[in-house]
């Protein structure tokens, strides 16, 4: 249940940690050419970037009308006695107690949570993610923004994101959240055919998103995100052009597209196999991603991340932090921090979290990491989530990190693939470096790679479709 | 791996003792106080035993001259019994303590313990009084000559059975005869040796002893009436096997007035004692302290240590003619103890004994860490395993899609089995070995010859023509129910074999015997018996002639490019239908890469099979929701960890089993 990767959770809290400092361990490879003044220059490179303050909060409001039947996150499903025909606005999750006492944990683990860095700057982002957080009514919202504002800061031009589902708000509710200072809506759309919503067991329809999305235009709210799904069961190539579609229609700034991801213990995880009807094939779901950045991308949209799309300026900053490998704050139920160089997951059970916040105010929990890291981890997650994102691996940033011996070993196991162009090679201008002389590149000594090669990043769409082996060849040279 | 046993049993009951296993470096020499019984009681050797019955006496081994001697071996088909019937007779003399065998049958090599199998023979001497009516009884010493199980080491057993005059063919009351009661009854009649058969388990209900000793008049016109009835587990009809022994066996032949020869017929490595040799008196006699030559290796020592297997190693000073005992050297390989080398007195001038034959290695196979890193440790236990086995020959090579290992060389395919299994079990080590290949001989235009052991070393596009080739044979023996032939007689022609003899044994049981390529029973074909005969056919082979062969190289060709460690050497009728069979299978082993991977078989440049693997079209990570990236790095980490799983050929990956396995035939 708990993810942890190192410290005990229960070790007792020491309030600061100590001086950062950078275990070496099973790590003499990445090392042994990297010049010293780079190992003593630690303080400003990749490999100390955990060791900062956060800018940036997850807060998880895990509440949903029902549980989707692709979801395995940690949610409280509130059943349908708080679902009504009645206006949104006089529904009863104003008055749910589970929803105000879970609120009131939320709160007193943002308040146990003591900083333990020399400055402690305001926050950047916020991110309200779920669950379904526009279930949550706003005072209860504004509850917690008031506590992350008293307990870190807030800046005044923060981002502050909020996920919403069709159905789930109206338009006085998104303006008194608007007032409360959420200015980045994240709308839950998924499809836009009622069989496939209702197949996935979606609590809303098309007229829903529709509503929704008048609504969010109506409000104002000028930044704003439609997920999409891609890949769920009976889904056709004309389905899914249409979705993309009718989403590049209500203009949203920003599109994310999740393909579909059959876990274990799902309800879909339990009936369907992957590749497998009613799902589509491996062949046909790559279509959809190409479908997706195609048409995307021929509407204005960037595609900066495997599977986050952009009008110019509209980045999730909040996201940008993961992608980075910066710390973050998170709280609220099994949500996963990043602090100290420490990724820790709080219980996804309420019982286990409830204890856990005690734990917490007692100072007998701990979430910070203490600056030690395991290098190899550090580089495996620096790799993993570049290579996620369409700026791809910085490699002079990485070799002064790491040694310039790993950068070229990454780059001769990249080569048959930028030869085959599922990976581009970049230099400082960005313009692309082309496979035979790449080649040459990597034939010459690790200065040389250097001077003319500055980014590696997977193509797209091609080498972001296979993602996964192309970041676990980079893997296996980091710790063989 | 279809494994061809004419495996046996151990002797449970000797088991413990240091000269009992091939590869028994393992485990340091114990001292089993149990098994030491049995030399005090009063055989009339000895006048002190009264004196001080705790210490065992000394042997006193000219009481036993020729004549007192019998040294015999028990042949059997895997099963019949022959194992039970040695720890009887080793109880029934004093030699071990009954019920004493179990506790040292757990300390048995795990591969011997999970193939129920013999690597290595063993040798007992038994001391017996013999009980003639209305005369005095009489000491004899009886050796009991073991012969390793398996057919891969079959000159190991007629070594073993040259050093007997007689041997008790053992054959199961209900199975009858099988293919290895024929196979060794051939050995032991080719050896001269006197047969004394022996129909065990007589007490099983489906036992049907009239049959099998109609079988054994029709198979080997043996005498029915000089057939024991017996059963080893209840002790029934027993007493009669050691007095046939005596009166049926000659005694060893051997001068003793005459120069010594002895006869080398096993040997064994002991961390204390170096190299233990056993061997048989053929002439003369043996004292400690004596200086011998071996005939083979012109080497010469001085004998430190000479006794008896009773059944430990035990010390006696001396071995006269006929007898059968160890001796240490000080000799530090095995390599030095040729088995069938003829030991005779330094300085002195005999005629070797005939039938020494150097180890001849008819099954080869690749040998490579699976991580390639490895190769050190790889380099280690081999050595460490062969300084046992003198009986692998190894040499390094080099592969272009495994880099660094070893080509093998092995006596059969069991004896390869083993190999690997002591390699992964006793030492670690992660290996990848390459399909099983046997010795063939090429002739080109230019009249020079190529051996090749090793198919990647034969040209594909070779300067000069090929004008002839050779391959090596086996005579196979099959016996099955006669239901079964017609499927076995295709199974046999399928695999190039050319039948020799096809008889009733009787009304149910067929005999057919197969001069087949050892090429085309290397793999499966015992697996393919088996199950065509639902387990019913018994089979064996041995080592025949070369014959002339049309083969040729068959590479296999993955996006153009040849992997040396799949090339194979295949006659021409099949190469088509293999190419096309292993284009196949390589479809299933190899997983959707990022390129589409056009696998081919070629016989030099041209294409007879192609097949091609689509690109992967998608293995993209999910979200990670939250920034909780555990879950999908754990499984990017799994990924990896797979990768190492594979070996890379250019860019394509291919799994460790694939070398193996490939050749398989469905």
């Amino acid at each position: 249940m708990l993810r942890t990767t190192s410290s005990p959770i229960f070790s007792s809290f020491r309030g600061r940690p100590k001086t950062p400092r950078l275990i070496f361990k099973a790590f003499s490879v990445l090392l042994e050419d990297s010049p010293p003044s780079a190992r003593r220059n630690a303080s400003t490179n990749l490999t100390t970037l955990h060791q900062g303050p956060p800018t940036s909060a997850y807060v998880h409001l895990p509440f949903c009308r029902k549980r989707c039947h692709y979801c395995d996150f940690p949610i409280l499903a509130l059943g349908s006695s708080s679902v009504s025909n009645a206006p949104y606005e006089e529904r009863q999750e104003e008055d749910d107690p589970r929803i105000t006492n879970y609120v009131n944990l939320l709160v007193r683990e943002i308040n146990a949570t003591r900083t333990c860095f020399d400055t402690n700057p305001n926050l950047k982002t916020v991110f309200f993610g779920g669950g379904t957080p526009s279930l949550v009514p706003p005072k209860l919202v504004s509850l917690v923004l008031e506590t992350l504002s008293s307990r870190f800061g807030l800046c005044p031009d923060a981002e502050i994101s909020m996920e919403m589902d069709p159905g789930t708000f109206g338009g006085e509710k998104l303006k008194e959240l608007m007032g409360l200072g959420v200015n980045r809506v994240s709308l839950g759309v998924q499809a836009f055919q009622d069989e496939l919503l209702k197949a996935c067991g979606r609590a809303h329809g098309v007229s829903e998103v529709y509503e929704a999305i008048e609504i969010v235009k109506a409000c104002g709210v000028e930044n704003w995100s439609m997920d999409l799904i891609s890949s769920l069961p009976h889904q056709t190539l004309e389905m899914w052009e249409e979705s993309l579609r009718l989403a590049i229609e209500s203009q949203p700034s920003h599109v994310s597209v999740y393909d579909l991801q059959v876990e274990q213990g799902t309800k879909f995880g339990n009936v369907y196999t992957p590749g497998q009807s009613p799902l589509p094939s491996e062949t046909q779901s790559a279509e959809f991603y190409k479908t997706a950045s195609s048409m995307l991308r021929g509407a204005g949209y960037e595609h900066y991340e495997v599977s986050s799309y952009s009008k110019e300026g509209f980045k999730c900053k909040h996201n940008l932090i993961y992608w980075k490998n910066k710390p973050f704050y998170a709280f609220g139920l099994g949500s996963a921090s990043y602090v100290g160089g420490l990724r820790f997951s709080r219980p996804r059970r309420l019982k286990e979290y409830t204890k856990y916040v005690a734990d917490l105010e007692n100072g007998a929990a701990n979430w910070c990491g203490d600056g030690n890291v395991d290098l190899k981890d550090v580089a495996t997650d620096i790799i993993m989530l570049s290579f996620r994102t369409s700026k791809g691996l910085e490699l002079k940033e990485f070799g002064e990190a790491f040694g310039r011996k790993v950068v070229k070993s990454i780059c001769k196991v990249y080569e048959p693939y930028v030869e085959s162009g599922h990976i581009v090679c970049l230099d400082d201008m960005r313009k692309e470096v082309m496979s035979d002389e790449f080649k040459k590149l990597v034939g010459n000594d690790e200065k040389k790679i250097e001077d003319h090669v500055r980014y590696l990043r997977l193509r797209d769409p091609d080498g972001f479709l296979l993602s996964n082996e192309l970041i676990s060849l980079a893997f296996g040279v980091i710790s063989p | 791996m279809g494994s061809m046993y004419r495996a046996s049993k151990t002797l449970k009951s000797s088991r413990q003792a240091a000269f009992s296993l091939l590869f028994n470096s393992v485990k340091p020499n114990r001292r089993d106080p149990l098994c030491v019984v049995g030399l005090h009681q009063a055989y009339g050797f000895s006048s002190d035993s009264k004196q001080n019955s705790r210490e065992p006496p000394a042997i006193d081994l000219t009481q036993f001259p020729s004549e007192k001697i019998r040294n015999f071996s028990i042949i059997a088909h895997i099963d019949h019994g022959k194992s039970t019937l040695a720890d009887r007779l080793m109880e029934l003399t004093g030699t071990i303590k009954k019920g004493h065998g179990q506790p040292q049958y757990l300390d048995k090599l795990q591969v011997e313990r999970e193939r129920g199998i013999t690597v290595k023979a063993q040798t007992a001497t038994m001391f017996y009084e013999n009980k003639v009516k209305d005369q005095d009884p009489s000491g004899f010493l009886l050796n009991l000559i073991d012969t390793p199980g398996h057919v891969d080491f079959s000159y190991e057993v007629s070594r073993s059975l040259s050093a007997c005059q007689g041997a008790l063919l053992v054959v199961d009351a209900a199975q009858g005869v099988q293919a290895q009661t024929v196979a060794n009854f051939y050995l032991a009649f080719e050896a001269n040796l006197t047969i004394v058969p022996v129909i065990n388990k007589i007490d099983q209900p489906t036992a049907d002893p009239d049959r099998v000793k109609a079988q054994l008049k029709s198979m080997f016109d043996l005498d029915t009436d000089e057939v024991l009835l017996v059963s080893a587990k209840t002790g029934l009809g027993l007493e009669h096997v050691l007095p046939a022994v005596i009166e049926r066996i000659p005694p060893p032949p051997g001068i003793s007035d005459s120069p010594l020869r002895m006869l080398l017929f096993d040997s064994f490595f002991n961390e204390y004692k170096g190299v233990v040799c056993y061997v048989s008196v053929v002439d003369g006699m043996l004292r400690k302290g004596d200086k011998v030559s071996f005939a083979a290796t012109n080497q010469s020592y001085e004998v430190l240590d000479v006794g008896i297997m009773h059944p430990e190693l035990t010390s006696t000073g001396m071995l006269l003619t006929g007898q059968v005992g160890y001796i240490v050297t000080g000799m530090r390989t095995t390599k030095e103890a040729r088995i069938g080398d003829t030991i005779f007195r330094t300085k002195t001038t005999v005629v070797p004994l005939p039938g020494f034959k150097p180890v001849r290695h008819m099954v080869f196979s690749g040998v490579y860490p699976a991580d390639g890193s490895d190769f050190e440790a790889l380099t280690h236990a081999i050595e460490k395993l062969t300084c046992n086995d003198a009986s692998v020959s190894v040499a390094k090579e080099t592969s272009a899609a495994l880099g660094m290992g070893f080509r093998c060389g092995f006596l059969g395919l069991l004896h390869m089995d083993v190999f690997h299994q002591r390699l992964e079990q006793e030492y670690g080590t992660q290996v990848i070995s390459t399909i099983p290949t046997v010795p063939y001989t090429f002739e080109y235009s230019d009249g020079s010859k190529l051996q090749v052991q090793n198919p990647a070393a034969l040209p594909s596009n070779p300067k000069y023509r090929v004008t002839a080739s050779w391959e090596p044979t086996v005579i196979a023996t099959i016996i099955l129910p006669s239901e079964y032939v017609g499927a076995v007689i295709n199974l046999c022609s399928d695999r190039r074999g050319q039948q020799l003899e096809y008889t009733f044994i009787d009304a149910q049981r067929v005999f057919l015997k197969y001069q087949l390529p050892l090429r085309e029973i290397v793999v499966d074909f015992y697996d393919e018996l088996k199950s065509i005969t639902s387990g019913y056919a018994s089979f064996d082979y041995e080592d025949a002639e070369y014959q002339k062969s049309d083969l040729v190289k068959l590479d296999i060709l993955l996006n153009g490019q040849a992997v040396d460690a799949l090339a194979t050497i295949v006659h021409n009728q099949k190469a088509y239908r293999v190419g096309k069979e292993l284009v196949e299978k390589l479809k299933n082993f190899i997983e959707r890469q990022m390129f589409e991977v056009m696998i081919q078989a070629a016989i030099g440049s041209k294409i007879i099979a192609r097949d091609t693997i689509s690109a992967m079209r998608k293995n993209v990570l999910a979200k990670c929701y939250g920034g909780d990236i555990t879950r999908k790095k754990k499984l990017l980490e799994k990924q990896k960890e797979g990768k190492k799983r594979m070996k890379r050929v250019g860019s394509v990956d291919i799994p460790h089993e694939a070398f193996q396995q490939i050749l398989k035939v469905s």
